[in-house]
Parts: C-alpha cells; sequence; structure tokens
C-alpha cells in the first residue's frame, strides 16, 4: 500500500505489533508461568503436604474414607497426586474436580486437610486464554491477538532479507541499534518455536474461531460433529447419562489395583484421577483418567472403565482416526504437558524469550519515536503502557505470590481478594507510569518487582511454610526472575547517559533540534 | 517507516481505514465461504474435510490479511473478498437447496 512491499509490510508489522502487544505480551507472559501452573497451585497451598505416596496407595486411602463417610453416594470422584501436584482431593455427586466440595486427604495417614482458598497457578493459566474477560470475549480477544501475532511474525520476516545475517550480529549499548538486535536475535532464535505456538494457540479452539466448516456439513451441530469424529468418547459420555441408579448391594473392587493396571497401560505416574459411578451396587463401575501429559496427543476425557465388582475391562481408549490426531497433536504441542520436567523448562524458557521479543519490539517503538519527534500525547501513552504492561504486569504476578501468604487464611471470598490485588496492583503500575517520567516509571516498577521476588523466599520462611522439591524450585526460580529483573533495573541509568552522550554528540549535526533524550 | 499516517490528509487516513477493515472484515468473510466450501469439495469423511479444512483456514486468513496490506489496488482486494458469495454458495448449497424449496 505505500510504495514498495518492504515498505508495506513494516508499516503492517509496527501497527500490528504496537496495538496487538501489549495483549500478547500478557498472554505470553501468563502463558509461560501456566507451565508451571500445578507447581504454582502447590506453592500456593503450604497446607497440602507432599508424601510422595503411589498413586494406587492414595487411591486405596481414598476408597477407604469415602466408604467411611459416604458410603451411599451414588458418585465419587477421586483426584490423585502426582509428580506436579500433592493434593489427593475427594469429592461426592454429580461431577466433577476442582473447586467445590473437594475435600483434601493427607495422602499417607488420612487425615483431612484445610489448605487455603487461592486462585493458585490455575489463574495465569485462565488469563492466558480468556483474559479474565467474560468467557467467549476473551476468547475471541485472544484469538484475534493470535492472528496479529501470526501477521508480526511474517511481516517481520519479510523486511528482515538479511534475516540470518543479522542474527549474528549483537551490537551492545548502541541505543536503537541494540533494541533492534535484541529484537531480532529473540525473533529469529526461536521462529519456529514463535509460529508453533501461536498457530497451535488458535488450533485448540479452531471450531470456535472458525466455525465455517461445522456450519456447512453438521449445521453448526458441534455435538453431532464430535460423536461422529470420536465414537467411543462419545459412547462413554452416553453410557454415563443413561447408567441406572438402582442394583443390589456388591463390594467394590480394592480402587489401588484398578489404577495399577491403569498405569500398566498409560505409564507410572500418569493416572490423574478415578469417578465410581454406583460405588458398593452389582452396577458399579470405575472410570479412571490418565493426566493430559501421557503422551504429546491432548485427549480430554479418554479413561479406561471397569467392572466396579469384578474388575473387568469394559471400555478403553481408541486410536484417534488421523484427522483427530493431527488436531490433537497441535492442541498438545501448545499445552506441553508431554516430556516431563525437561520438556517444562524448555517451553518455559521459550515462553521467556517470546516475551522478550514482544517486550524488546515496544521498547524499540518508543525509542524510534522518540527521535524522531512524534507526537507527545500518543507517544506518552505507549510509554506509560510499555511500562506497566511489561514490568507492571511482571509485579503483578509476584504481588500475587505475596496476597497468597499475607492474605488471612479464613478470610471470606479469599479468591476474589486475590484477583483484586492482582489486578488492583496492575492498574496502579498503570497510574504510576502515567505520572512518573518513563526512565523513572521503569526503574522504580523493575526494582519494586525484583525486591517482591528477592524477599519471597523470606516471607515463605516467616510465614513458615513447607518446603520440599517443587516449593524450593519455585522460589529458586523466582529468585533467579527477581535478579533478572534487578539486574534490568539497575543497568538503565547507564542506557540514558549512553543516550544522552550520543545525542550530544550527534546534535551540532543534526538540523532538527528537538529534544532527543527524555 | 512512515510516522504519521495520513495525519494531514484525510482522504490518506480514510483509504487506510478501509484498508484495516477490509483485510479484518473482509478477510474473514473470505476465510470462512473459503473454509465452507473446501470442507465440502474435499474427497474425504466430513469429519476429516472439516478437520483438514478448518486447520488451513488460519493459514488462509493469514495469507489474505497479509496479500490485502501489500496489494497495490484495494479494488482487487474487496474483489477477492467479494469471492466469498459464490464461495460461500458453494460451501451451503445443501442448505441453499433447502430454502429455495
Amino acid at each position: 500500500m505505500k510504495g514498495t512491499l518492504t515498505q508495506s509490510m513494516a508499516w503492517l508489522h509496527t501497527w500490528c505489533g504496537l496495538l496487538l502487544g501489549w495483549v500478547l505480551f500478557a498472554i505470553f507472559l501468563t502463558g509461560t508461568l501456566a507451565v508451571f501452573d500445578k507447581e504454582i497451585s502447590w506453592w500456593m497451598q503450604p497446607e497440602l503436604i507432599d508424601r510422595a505416596q503411589p498413586a494406587s496407595e492414595a487411591a486405596n486411602l481414598a476408597h477407604r474414607w469415602l466408604t467411611t463417610h459416604h458410603p451411599d453416594e451414588s458418585n465419587w470422584n477421586v483426584s490423585l497426586p502426582s509428580e506436579r501436584s500433592a493434593a489427593l482431593g475427594v469429592s461426592v455427586g454429580e461431577r466433577r474436580r476442582g473447586g467445590e466440595g473437594v475435600t483434601h486427604l493427607d495422602p499417607l495417614t488420612g487425615d483431612t486437610l484445610e489448605p487455603r482458598e487461592t486462585m493458585g497457578g490455575n489463574f495465569f493459566f485462565r488469563f492466558h486464554f480468556s483474559l479474565n474477560l467474560p468467557n467467549m470475549l476473551g476468547i475471541w480477544v485472544v484469538g484475534l491477538a493470535a492472528m496479529a501475532m501470526l501477521v508480526a511474525l511474517i511481516s517481520g520476516i519479510v523486511i528482515h532479507k538479511k534475516i540470518f545475517k543479522e542474527f549474528f550480529t549483537f551490537r551492545p549499548a548502541k541505543g536503537q541499534r541494540s533494541w533492534l538486535d535484541a529484537h531480532n536475535a529473540s525473533a529469529v532464535l526461536l521462529l519456529p518455536f514463535h509460529l508453533m505456538i501461536t498457530y497451535t494457540g488458535l488450533v485448540i479452539f479452531f471450531l470456535i474461531y472458525m466455525p465455517a466448516a461445522v456450519d456447512a456439513l453438521f449445521e453448526g451441530d458441534r455435538q453431532a460433529y464430535f460423536s461422529e469424529a470420536q465414537p467411543t468418547l462419545a459412547a462413554m459420555r452416553a453410557g454415563e447419562r443413561t447408567r441406572p441408579t438402582e442394583a443390589p448391594a456388591a463390594p467394590l473392587v480394592p480402587l489401588g489395583d484398578l489404577v495399577a493396571r491403569a498405569e500398566a497401560r498409560f505409564g507410572p505416574g500418569m493416572i490423574g484421577g478415578l469417578a465410581v459411578a454406583n460405588p458398593g451396587r452389582a452396577n458399579a463401575e470405575v472410570t479412571v483418567r490418565p493426566v493430559l501429559g501421557h503422551r504429546i496427543e491432548l485427549t480430554k476425557g479418554e479413561a479406561m472403565v471397569f467392572n466396579g465388582v469384578t474388575g473387568e475391562l469394559i471400555r478403553e481408549p481408541e486410536a484417534s482416526r488421523t484427522s483427530q490426531l493431527i488436531q490433537q497433536v497441535m492442541a498438545g504441542l501448545h499445552f506441553a504437558q508431554f516430556g516431563g520436567y525437561p520438556m517444562r523448562w524448555l517451553y518455559f524458557l521459550c515462553g521467556l524469550i517470546s516475551s522478550a521479543m514482544i517486550a524488546t519490539g515496544l521498547v524499540l517503538y518508543t525509542v524510534k519515536q522518540r527521535r524522531q519527534g512524534t507526537n507527545h500525547a500518543f507517544l506518552k501513552l505507549v510509554e506509560s503502557l510499555n511500562v506497566s504492561v511489561i514490568a507492571g504486569l511482571a509485579l503483578a504476578c509476584i504481588a500475587l505470590l505475596w496476597a497468597n501468604r499475607l492474605l488471612p487464611t479464613g478470610l471470606e471470598g479469599r479468591l476474589g481478594w486475590e484477583l483484586r490485588l492482582f489486578f488492583g496492583v496492575w492498574a496502579l503500575t498503570w497510574a504510576h507510569g502515567w505520572v512518573r517520567k518513563p526512565m523513572q516509571a521503569w526503574r522504580e516498577q523493575l526494582y519494586a518487582a525484583a525486591a517482591l521476588a528477592l524477599g519471597l523466599p523470606a516471607l515463605d520462611v516467616l510465614t513458615g511454610s513447607a518446603t520440599d522439591t517443587v516449593r524450593l524450585s519455585l522460589l529458586a526460580c523466582v529468585v533467579a526472575m527477581g535478579l533478572g529483573l534487578g539486574w534490568t533495573a539497575w543497568k538503565i541509568p547507564a542506557v540514558v547517559a549512553a543516550r544522552k552522550a550520543r545525542a550530544a554528540r550527534t546534535a551540532p549535526i543534526d538540523k532538527t533540534p528537538q529534544g532527543v533524550s527524555s | 517507516m512512515n510516522k504519521h499516517v495520513g495525519s494531514k490528509r484525510p482522504r490518506q487516513h480514510w483509504l487506510v481505514m478501509n484498508r484495516i477493515l477490509l483485510a479484518i472484515l473482509g478477510g474473514y468473510a473470505f476465510t470462512y465461504a473459503f473454509t465452507a466450501a473446501l470442507a465440502r469439495v474435499l474427497p474425504m469423511a466430513r469429519v476429516d474435510a472439516l478437520v483438514a479444512a478448518s486447520l488451513l483456514s488460519f493459514v488462509i486468513y493469514l495469507s489474505f490479511i497479509l496479500w490485502a496490506f501489500a496489494a497495490a489496488s484495494l479494488r482487487r482486494v474487496a474483489l477477492v473478498a467479494a469471492t466469498a458469495i459464490p464461495l460461500a454458495a458453494l460451501g451451503f448449497w445443501p442448505q441453499l437447496l433447502e430454502a429455495v424449496r
């Protein structure tokens, strides 16, 4: 549109990247944190104790507890502790896991525990795809942002013809050039990851974002499509709905045995939980669910179903048809549940680099515009948003961890207070970014975030929380990020000084004597 | 890179707005119709055709948006977006037939 292809793509890259960059940064940063959602939840519920109990033992314990306390219920649900979660949760009645009505048990002694109510790491996961907006609205905004990310990536490739040569170029402490080099390096280094994670993110909700084919072939009936595409799963769900409740009494097969048999199929430590229908009756059925990450393919609702009296296997998951497999593998690549901790750390690091790429792009815009002396009010708006979205969000995330420890455990509606604190801190950072000069705002917020991050272990000790490998790893990771944030804040004066020196050097030559420094 | 997008020329502003709307909305309409048509004509079981066409849709949309900004003539972009109508007719022909009856 503006002369050459490169020019039009540069225009597109700038505006697309700027206007959706803020949302994208928030999505990428929370998504990166959500890689460790369960570990964060674990840390956020210090009342839960890791007993390293094998899943089958925990299942037997839940079995005993439920038999004693709820022999007459028609449905039992158990979520088992795993490598990533210390919680043994039991609940009764109509489905399902999480939230209300779950009783937490000590997996070793069977004592009931009262973990604090918390948003947990689940907050980052939910925010990542819904931005905590009313659900569908958030999903659409995130979808739009993902398309913008793809547009920015491809237009970015087009404008960097010498992309691979530039990859080996890094000119530190050179103002705009350094920001550009950092932006380019992080973009090129992980280009396949950026493309993969964005595209697979869209693929998870593909039928919401693009319902055309369902509309054309199935009259828009998504359920009809699912039952045709995944008949086994559909049959299982239908079976659950039509199960009769009346039957003579009969003893329930030991749940631990069924867990062991399911582990033989899905792999040791890969069982997420089980559901028992009509326990203690002749028509009892036990559904054993694997965790999501027992392989790359992401199949929600997949499970083995056993006869609850004889232990006979009634139904087991079948291999998906190829088209389903492709979609589910793509979704699985995004969810990053497979491959254990090494894979999680890899995704985490890649996510951090993606976030850094977006952040350097946003900063690059202001650095460039400031040199060109653009419209002041708009630049101020961009600067303040940059500070509060990048540094402010980091601050708010760490503040959420603090809130988790500092809010009284018995507080009414504690969950809501954690949320209010998170968004309150975030809103304040924007106000702060608006009233302070940009460089000061950056420094102060980064220092504040660093201080909170570095102080987290002390807070943990003061509030007397249990320590185990998962919680210690989380603290170590937060401290490392705190050091990174502090280092960045500490470097800012040097950056400003370098810029002033450059401005002084170039000022006599510059024909337009506009204010170059902030 | 240009700094003030048509700040001095309202007409320029208007053209840019048009292009953005055409790229986003026109592009979505085109992609929607294209996906429906592709799912209809792909020679596979209908669940497979559905998945194949839907997964491809994001690439189609992306290509359309990029091209809409790169294309010299806005009218050509509008013309291609308008092929959404025949494509939709292809994708939804059984429904159309039903409606006509």
